[in-house]
Order: C-alpha cells, then structure tokens, then sequence
C-alpha cells in the first residue's frame, strides 16, 4: 500500500507538472466564461448551451488531451519504470493501479472541477429547461467516457514503448470503432450518438434504458480496458 | 548457503535471440561477484530476471533462497540494484528521488532523511543535493545510482557495469566506494567487462559467454588459472639456437610456444609448479648462450585468462553440445529406467 501511495504521489506530481495540463486547463476554462455570457446576453437554452460545450469545447479538447497522458502512463517513462522503480520493493499490479487511478482520477477531477462551476453558471444565467438530474446523469455519461478513453490510452501504454505509437493506436481505434459500430447497426454505442442525445439527458427526456444500457456497456468496456492492461503489464518483459 | 542460484536459466527474446543458455549461476553469501562477458553476453539479462523484471524462457532462478517472480516485492526490498547508465526521474532533484525511493520501500520519513543524507554524503552528491538530475553527468547518475540501491541497506547489491562510461578518476572513486561495501555480510554481483574492475575488488568470479557460465570459481583459482604455465621472455643472441631446442623442454610437461620477434611466449600443458617450468627455461637460457633481456609470468594475467577461456569455450562448442546432449539421454533413460516403463525395467 505505501509503495501504491508513493507511485500515486509521483504521477499525480507528473501531470500537475505536465504541459499538457497547463495548455488543457485554460482550454476550457475560457470558452466556458465566454458561453457563459453569451447565453446569459442572449437567453440561450441551457441544455443546448451545455450540450454544445461539451460537444465543441470539453470532449475534442479532453479527448485529445487524455488521449496523450494516458498514453504516455506506462510508455513514458520505460526506461525509469525498471531502473528507478520496478527494480524496487513493487509489485507490477501496485504500479499499474497507481498509474490508472492517478490518471483517470485526475481526468475526472479536471472536468469535474471545470463543468460543476460552468453547469451551475449556465443554469443560473441561460434559460432554464433543464432537470437537476438531468445534468447529473449528463455529466455523468461524458465523465464515463472520458474515462473509457483514459483506460484504453494507458492499454495502448502497456503495449507500446512509444508514446507516439500508442496514441496513434488509441486515435486510430476510436475513428476505426465508429465505422465498425455503423457497420454492426450498434450506432447507439458511438460517442457521437451519446452527444447527439445530450440536450435530451440534460433535460430529463432520456429514456432510463438508453441511459442505464450505456452506464452499463462503457462501465463494462472500461473494467476490460483496465484489466488487459494489467494483464499486458504483467507478462511484459522491462 | 547461495544467494543467488539459477539452474538451466534460459531466455529466449521472441523466438529469435538466445540471450541466455542454460545457464548456471551460484553466488555464495558475503561474497563479491564479478559477472564478466564481452557485450551481449547476457549479463544484463540475468540481472534483469533475478530482478524479477523479466521473465525466464526456462529455468529456474532463485534469490535469498526464494524463487523470483515479478509480484515479489517482498524479495526485492532486501536487495539493492544499480542499472547500467541508470535513468531517473530527470525533474525530481536526489533528495526528492531518494526520498521517493525510501517512500517506495516503506522507510518513514525521518528514517529517510536520515539515510538519504548519509548515503548523499557517501556518494560525495551533498553539494549536488539542490540540483536537477536532468543535468547530472553520467559519474553523477551512477553514484546517485549506488546511493539509491543502498537506501534500504540490502543483502544483495547487484551493480551492472557500476564503472561503464566513467572517466579515470570516477572509475577510481567508484571502485572505492565499491570497495568499501564489501563486508558486513552483504553480497555483491558485479556485471563488468573491464577485468582489472573485477581483479581490485571480487572475490570470486564468473565469466559469461553468448548466455553461457563457461567459467565460475574464485578469484584466486582464476589468477592461479593465468599463471599456470604460461612464461614470456625476450631474448637476444642466437635465437635460433633457443627456438630449436625448445623441444627438451617437452620432459617436464608438452610445451607451445610463440615468437613475436625476440620475444617468445611459452605455455607449459603440464602440472608441475610455475618455478620449475622458470628453472628450465633459465637453464635452456643459459645452454644455448642467449643474453635474457625480459621474462614475464603474470602480466595482464586475468586478461589472459579471460581470453583463454572465451577461445577454450568457442572451439569446443561442438564437443560440449554433443557432452550435453549425452547427458540427456543418460538423464532421461534412468528417468524412464526409475519410472519402470515396460521394456525398460528398472535395474
């Protein structure tokens, strides 16, 4: 457990100090303020307003951002993870659960920390049409995925030594799963068909099926992506 | 009671590289270890699967007496491992490492403090302690290296290539540091292909062929090894006289030589002691009239030996497969002999 805690220490340390933080962070931040006076100005709808952000801003931006540091959890520092830490008093799974609760955890408390704010100024200042519940379970479905990518990054991390090429791979998958998920007629699994319905969550109209069928189907693809990495990880040669 | 002990240790990468073959390795306690090979003999390897950090193809490895896996951290927290050119966390300073090390292996803060900043002064890192490791010479790197593999005072050091890329006066100082962490009950495995590293400080050695023990013994038998027979001298006057006659030496034991020059190279195959193959050699001086300029019985001798064995082990490779394979079939017929196969009943 201190070994689990020293390693969460580090890479928590690693990406407040990243670059990519620092770029991502202010990213959001300033369109958020700006729609926030638009749709005060201009009495937008505040489902739209939300599901706009988070469709144009929060998940390009996030995607891409999360993309890269789960990618780079494993294979970022291959030469370090033997030298200065697995050659240590560690367990590979010790240092494979440190890695992805530091990374989705602190994904999910960068976008948690920008929406809480800028859902609460959206629904205080644009029209009201939205459920309380609502924008709990919206966030919630955007929150999911964000995580269902951060997983899957830092599987693509355990199977390349390269950053690069595991955020290709990871880039490459997602384009690839949309075509495939058409090809399949499961388009109600796409990222595109989650965001599209987006407005309806935020105002309660959702179906609870719909939404209970992708809590349940991301949650599942999540725990997969975590426990291949845990797998790939601990057969790998360092 | 061995320390380190692997049996048929194999490592195949990808089904096309033969990193290690079969090899067998015993590393007594308290002792210091060199582990020699040219490049690519497989020293890294070994270090790596007693390490846990890579997997053997097959085999069986055991460390302080346990076999090891990747999952045994609690094996590792008694051992210390300093990697070839170690690369640390390049933002982090070596107190901030250090003290990440000795979160890692469960010291409390203060028993940390305490050893960093022993070990830093150790290492002669203090006036270096505010800085970044991204600027860190390579000297710099492997002492901060040694200081991390001493923070939990482990059992076993295994230090890979500790001297590889110093200048002389690094070499020096960590050859010295080395020196003063023998003892103590503490072993050491040194991984170096500079032997006169392994001559100041090992006191047994192994030496590492293609992932292959060919030769494992202690320091001494290994000087002994060099010296055995092997006597240089240069001469002046009529060497021909010399060369023609050097076949009487053949009565004390079957004699090779070689002439560089004035220079002629001769090794005794016998078993007589070293100061009588020098006697005759003196008295052939002596008949024949030639004026002795130089004679030589141990110089570069471990080198010397090193090279004999590699050169032993490459003719022979032929003669071992075959012994090998002999060995299995006697191997497997009294298994099968034991096991009372029908046809084959036990004797």
């Amino acid at each position: 457990m201190q070994a689990f805690l020293a390693i969460l220490r580090y890479d928590l340390g690693l990406l407040t100090r990243s670059w990519i933080t620092r770029i991502w962070v202010p990213l959001l931040i300033a369109p958020a303020l700006f729609l926030v006076a638009v749709a005060a100005n201009e009495d937008e709808l505040a489902s739209e307003t939300l599901a706009a952000y988070l469709a144009a801003v929060l998940i390009p931006i996030s995607g891409l951002a999360v993309a890269v540091l789960a990618s780079a959890a494993v294979s970022g520092e291959s030469g370090i993870i033997a030298d200065g830490i697995l050659s240590r008093s560690v367990t590979r799974s010790e240092y494979m659960a440190a890695k992805i609760v530091s990374r989705l955890g602190f994904t999910a408390v960068i976008y948690l920390l920008v929406m809480i704010p800028f859902s609460y100024l959206i629904i205080r200042y644009a029209a009201p049409d939205t459920s309380l519940a609502g924008v709990v379970v919206g966030l919630l479905v955007v929150c999911l995925l964000l995580t269902f990518l951060g997983a899957l990054g830092i599987t693509f991390s355990t199977l390349f030594s390269n950053v690069l090429l595991a955020v290709l791979g990871l880039l490459l998958v997602v384009v690839l799963s949309g075509f495939v998920l058409q090809f399949l007629g499961l388009t109600w699994m796409s990222t595109t068909a989650v965001v599209y319905a987006l407005p309806d969550t935020f105002r309660g109209h959702t179906p609870v099926w719909d939404l209970v069928r992708v809590f349940l189907v991301f949650s599942a693809l999540t725990a997969a992506a975590i426990a291949t990495s845990f797998w790939v990880f601990r057969e790998r040669d360092l | 009671m061995h320390v380190v002990q692997t049996t048929d240790l194999t490592k195949i990468y990808d089904n096309r590289y033969i990193a290690l073959n079969a090899l067998d390795l015993r590393v007594e306690k308290g002792t210091v270890f060199g582990l020699v090979g040219p490049n690519g003999a497989g020293k890294s390897t070994t270090f790596r699967i007693l390490l846990g950090l890579q997997k053997p193809t097959a085999g069986q490895v055991q460390v302080l007496g346990e076999p090891m896996t990747a999952e045994r951290a609690d094996i590792r927290r008694r051992i210390g491992y300093l990697p070839t050119n170690p690369s640390f966390p390049r933002y982090m300073t070596p107190i901030g490492f250090l003290e990440f090390v000795g979160s890692v292996i469960g010291l409390s803060q203060d028993r940390a403090k305490v050893q960093l900043a022993r070990l830093l002064q150790a290492v002669d890192l203090t006036n270096a302690a505010s800085q970044k490791i991204e600027g860190f010479s390579t000297g710099m790197m492997t002492r901060l290296g040694i200081a991390a593999a001493l923070m939990n005072d482990p059992e076993l050091l295994i230090l890979d290539e500790p001297t590889s890329g110093l200048d002389p006066a690094g070499r020096k100082q960590t050859i010295e540091l080395i020196r003063e962490l023998t003892g103590r009950d503490r072993t050491i495995i040194i991984a170096t292909h500079i032997l006169s590293d392994v001559e100041r400080v090992c006191s047994d050695v192994g030496i590492i062929s293609q992932g292959r023990m060919i030769y494992a013994g202690p320091m001494a038998d290994m000087r002994r090894l060099a010296r055995q027979g092997t006597i240089s001298v240069e001469i002046e006057g009529n060497t021909t006289a010399f060369e023609q006659q050097i076949h009487t030496l053949d009565e004390i034991g079957s004699v090779r030589y070689e002439r560089l020059g004035a220079e002629f190279r001769l090794t005794f195959l016998g078993t007589q002691a070293l100061t009588e193959y020098i006697t005759r050699v003196l008295q052939l001086i002596d008949r024949t009239g030639v004026e002795l300029l130089h004679i030589n019985t141990g110089a570069d001798e471990i080198e010397e030996a090193f090279l004999r064995r590699l050169e032993e082990d490459r003719t022979r490779g032929f003669l071992r497969a075959a012994a090998w394979a002999a060995t299995q079939e006697i191997s497997g017929a009294k298994e099968e002999s034991d096991a009372g196969i029908p046809g084959h009943p036990a004797v």
